[in-house]
């Protein structure tokens, strides 16, 4: 059976709050994964005594098991790709403008290094 | 006019009159308390019917500007002032951030309310903290544990140093000693010193330079925290967004997936946020 990296949607009505998910593909989307790799809150913040609204997303993630699962061929889904793309874990899928996924994917893979 | 509206009349011809017009008493409101009778610890209660509420006094301008001076401007660590002047270090603590507030929106043009504050100032005792001055409040209060409420009975032998510590120890192994739970526990030191013989001037330098020396590794302390928060954080600029990666380890949730420390929503347990009576309001700002 395909293995797949995924979202799993947990938080309440209109405050969404993923668990980043190692599954069966043919399993229900809140069923109990494989392994809880990460987690994903979509909802942009604000750092509490910065003034410049700049936003901010949280995420967290187990580096090595994602790398591990992708090495074994689990299928991430496109948002899950997405967000491993963005710590060098994978290639970007879509690029919006060549000149900017360029630079995102050597500061990605360079801190992804680390 | 009857009976009552004739006694009540009298009563602020006489008696009354005390707080009809009261004398300027300085830094004490005059209650009504202090009618009924001329003790100290009646001039502290507003309502002479309650006799269990005492107001509490509160820290004058003046005082939080000499508070704020001594810290910001003389550069002692909050213990010695907050032994200096009596007055719990987290209250120094935050005379320092209130005033700080205060002093940006002077900066800033911004309205205070003054009035207010004029107006609330005079309706408490108020302590200016003066050299001479009672000290404000217990500074070194320690919390008392329920283990330690116990009379125990440890045999040990006479030539033993029997300590604090082992005191605590005999209670539980969790137990902490009342020199590691209080506040400032650099002023056993310095009444030690006292003690010994050493003179009050060197004794007061010596208890300054332990407490900013504790200051100073506690601030590294929780520098090196943030720092070490901060290494497992991967920060990634995206345009809209600024996506933070946190590491972290898929072994935190235990054997069986179900431990409380482990990262995101858990399988299998009941959530109780909508659980009755239960506290959701959020116990601090971050």
């Amino acid at each position: 059976m395909v293995v797949k990296i995924r979202l799993a949607r947990f938080g309440r009505t209109n405050s969404p709050f993923y668990n980043i998910v190692v599954a069966h593909a043919r399993t229900a989307r809140n069923s109990r994964p494989l392994e809880v790799i990460g987690t994903y809150d979509p909802i942009p913040k604000k750092d509490t005594y910065d003034e410049s609204g700049k936003l901010h997303k949280d995420i967290k993630l187990d580096v090595t098991r994602a790398r591990y699962w992708i090495g074994v061929g689990a299928q991430p889904s496109d948002t899950v790709w997405r967000l491993l793309s963005l710590v060098g874990i994978l290639q970007p899928k879509y690029r919006p403008s060549a000149k900017t996924a360029t630079t995102e994917t050597t500061t990605a893979a360079g801190a992804g290094q680390g | 006019m009857n009976r009552k509206q004739r006694d009540f009349y009298r009563w602020l011809k006489n008696v009354g009159s005390k707080v009809r017009d009261p004398p300027a008493s300085g830094n004490r409101p005059s209650y009504l308390g202090s009618v009924k009778s001329s003790s100290d610890s009646a001039a502290l209660k507003p309502f002479p019917a309650n006799d269990k509420f005492v107001s509490q006094p509160v820290l004058s301008e003046e005082a939080r500007e000499r508070i704020w001076k001594s810290v910001m401007v003389t550069g002692l660590p909050l213990k010695a002032v907050s032994a200096q002047y009596g007055v719990d270090m987290r209250r120094v603590a935050a005379v320092i951030r209130l005033k700080a507030i205060e002093n940006e929106w002077e900066a800033s043009h911004k309205p205070m309310a003054l009035p207010y504050a004029k107006a609330v100032l005079s309706m408490v005792p108020v302590a200016d903290l003066r050299q001479s001055d009672q000290p404000f409040e217990a500074i070194n209060d320690i919390p008392v544990h329920k283990y330690t409420q116990q009379q125990l009975f440890v045999p040990t032998s006479e030539s033993r140093h029997f300590t604090r510590a082992d005191a605590a120890k005999a209670f539980g192994e969790h137990i902490l000693p009342p020199d590691e739970k209080m506040r400032i526990p650099e002023l056993i030191q310095f009444e030690r010193d006292i003690a010994e013989g050493v003179k009050p001037q060197e004794a007061q330098d010596n208890f300054v330079t332990a407490a900013a020396r504790s200051e100073d590794e506690l601030a590294a302390k929780e520098s090196a925290r943030v720092e070490r928060d901060e290494a497992r954080k991967l920060r990634i600029e995206s345009g809209r967004f600024e996506f933070r990666f946190e590491k972290i380890n898929v072994d935190s949730s235990g054997k069986d997936g179900r431990s409380r420390r482990g990262v995101g929503w858990r399988y299998g347990v009941p959530f109780n946020d909508r659980r009755r009576a239960v506290v959701k309001i959020p116990t601090k700002v971050e």
